[in-house]
């Protein structure tokens, strides 16, 4: 049985449609994304989910039941992060998770979850002392301290150094080999490229598609690139004639093999097979960027915020 | 222990942490009762024009403490609470996130009850006047004070938008209700309609019933029937008009 189903969910703010057709369903044990630009109906469609506002049509199953009519109990065992959530300057973090942990019927036990976000040392601390990085790790220890089976997270890395980034992903896959289903909100594509078992992109309030990441990618079909110079001259023919090659281009000394997965194989087996010596190769791989455009027919915000070191590899 | 207990002793260790409330609520009444109170004592209120009755400076101390807190520090609590999505966070856990409006509520009833008592035993040590002497009369007055007063601290905190226009409301408020009990001009030199007005203003009402109880005189009915109106109405409008984010 899926741990989370939603039917064609439909929700209003007076007359702006903030959700007008969602249906996707989160299989138990995985890290599901949900993926879409600023105001795409992201949030409004996971607060849905979590019962803090009423679906004006559609329905929503949680765990088997409705986040509306039994709101407690779904609360008791869903956590959710929130988007921009913050705590009192003054609380310390202890204080904050034995807090929470009150609200729960099955409570985790806060010194294992502070050494597992890596807050131990900051137990103490006040929530105003805490760094970026550190207040978001203790949002996502308050969302996991009932032991929850489904972990609702929103914009988990947003406003983080790009390390910062990195170690939430590594807590991302360690909540989920807990066992416990993680729903990721992001508008970062490159997160949820890293992460997402499968994911649905929400475009103005619609799904557009929802598969793993390597799915989405085929869909697609989106051309990998292999850009190198070659030390010794390289005949474009000798390249094409290659399986799995579409094209070739040059940029002054640069080549670049355009053609699908396996293209990589096969630039390095005419290279090596003829002897020719070559400097600086990179490989670009279709990233969910890429898809995304495809997809919506427009950019999505990610290319000018986040460094597109995933690109190359 | 139950989510409404740890709810309330965090929400305590918040306050302690605070020096500007603990100031309010501690040190402001009976500082300003030392200024004004001790020249009094020597005598020189008659000539300077001050109030007369012995019981008026320390019960407007009272209602001070307990304004400040209702019209300071509650409404900035919960905007600041509103405005960091704490409402909101609590709203996706089991526990509504009503008992922490209860649970600021209950604290800053106590931090009044304190700051009352130990302003009630600085006018009966430092300045030698008597303790309240009808204290069923007192008690009520001081009840209806504080529910009249928290409920429109109430109220400024579910329509003020943001944090920093509650803290703009409360003093904005606090100030002409502090004239209108009489704070700086006596209610008998006020245009008859302006003190007709005040009598029944919050802050006026507290201090005179809480002046009467004290002297020993029972609170004026009308009086006490204003501040219990006015709590009613204030929280009920409050409660209509919370928006949680």
């Amino acid at each position: 049985m899926p741990v989370i189903e939603v039917d064609h969910l439909q929700k209003r703010y007076g007359e702006k449609i903030a959700v007008d057709d969602v249906s996707f369903t989160v299989e138990q044990g995985e890290i599901f994304g949900v993926l879409g630009p600023n105001g795409a109906g992201k949030t409004t469609t996971v607060e849905c989910v979590q019962g803090l506002r009423r679906a004006d049509g559609g329905t929503i199953r949680v765990l088997g039941l409705d986040p509306i009519r039994d709101r407690t109990e779904v609360r008791q065992r869903v956590g959710a992060q929130l988007q921009e959530s913050q705590l009192p300057d003054k609380v310390k973090v202890w204080e904050a998770l034995d807090l929470y942990r009150s609200f729960y019927r099955n409570r985790a036990d806060i010194d294992e979850l502070l050494t597992d976000l890596g807050l131990a040392e900051q137990r103490n601390t006040y929530f105003q002392k805490l760094s970026g990085g550190q207040k978001q790790r203790l949002s996502v220890a308050l969302a996991l301290v009932g032991r929850p089976e489904v972990a609702i997270l929103d914009e988990l890395t947003t406003g983080l150094d790009p390390q910062g980034r990195r170690d939430t992903w590594d807590l991302v896959e360690r909540i989920r080999d807990r066992g416990v289903t993680v729903v990721l909100v992001t508008h970062f594509m490159e997160e949820a490229q890293r992460l997402c078992d499968r994911l649905a992109i929400i475009d103005k309030g619609r799904v557009v598609a929802i598969d793993s990441p390597a799915g989405l990618l085929n869909r697609v079909g989106t051309e990998h690139r292999v850009h190198f110079r070659p030390v010794e001259p390289v005949e474009d023919a000798l390249l094409l004639a290659a399986p799995d090659v579409t094209g070739v281009s040059r940029d002054g000394d640069e080549v670049t093999v355009t053609g699908s997965a396996d293209v990589l194989q096969s630039v390095m087996s005419v290279l090596n097979g003829r002897g020719i010596h070559y400097t600086a190769l990179r490989v670009e791989q279709p990233t969910l960027d890429d898809a995304f455009v495809s997809l919506t027919g427009r950019g999505s915000r990610t290319a000018a915020q986040s460094p597109t070191d995933g690109r190359s590899s | 222990m139950s989510a409404l207990s740890k709810l309330i002793a965090v929400e305590t260790k918040l306050f302690l942490r605070e020096p500007v409330s603990l100031f309010f609520v501690f040190a402001l009444p009976i500082g300003l009762m030392l200024v004004f109170g001790l020249p009094q004592r020597a005598g020189t209120a008659a000539d300077t024009g001050q109030h007369a009755e012995q019981t008026f400076l320390p019960s407007l101390a009272l209602a001070l403490t307990i304004g400040m807190l209702a019209l300071f520090t509650l409404p900035m609590a919960l905007g600041i609470y509103r405005e960091r999505r704490v409402l909101r966070r609590l709203a996706t856990t089991p526990v509504r996130p009503g008992l922490l409006l209860v649970a600021q509520v209950v604290v800053n009833l106590v931090m009044g009850v304190l700051g009352a008592v130990v302003t009630a035993i600085a006018v009966r040590f430092l300045l030698d006047q008597p303790a309240p002497a009808n204290v069923p009369g007192f008690v009520l007055a001081f009840l209806l004070g504080v529910a009249c007063l928290f409920a429109v601290g109430l109220l400024i905190a579910a329509l003020a938008p943001s944090a920093r226009a509650a803290q703009s409301i409360g003093p904005a408020l606090f100030f002409p209700l502090l004239f209108l009990a009489g704070a700086w001009l006596p209610r008998d030199r006020m245009p008859a309609a302006v003190a007709a007005i005040a009598d029944y203003s919050p802050l006026g009402a507290t201090v005179d019933t809480l002046g009467a109880a004290w002297a020993g005189a029972n609170p004026e009915l009308p009086q006490l029937v204003a501040l219990a109106v006015t709590a009613v109405v204030g929280s009920v409008a409050a409660t209509r008009f919370f928006r949680w984010e």
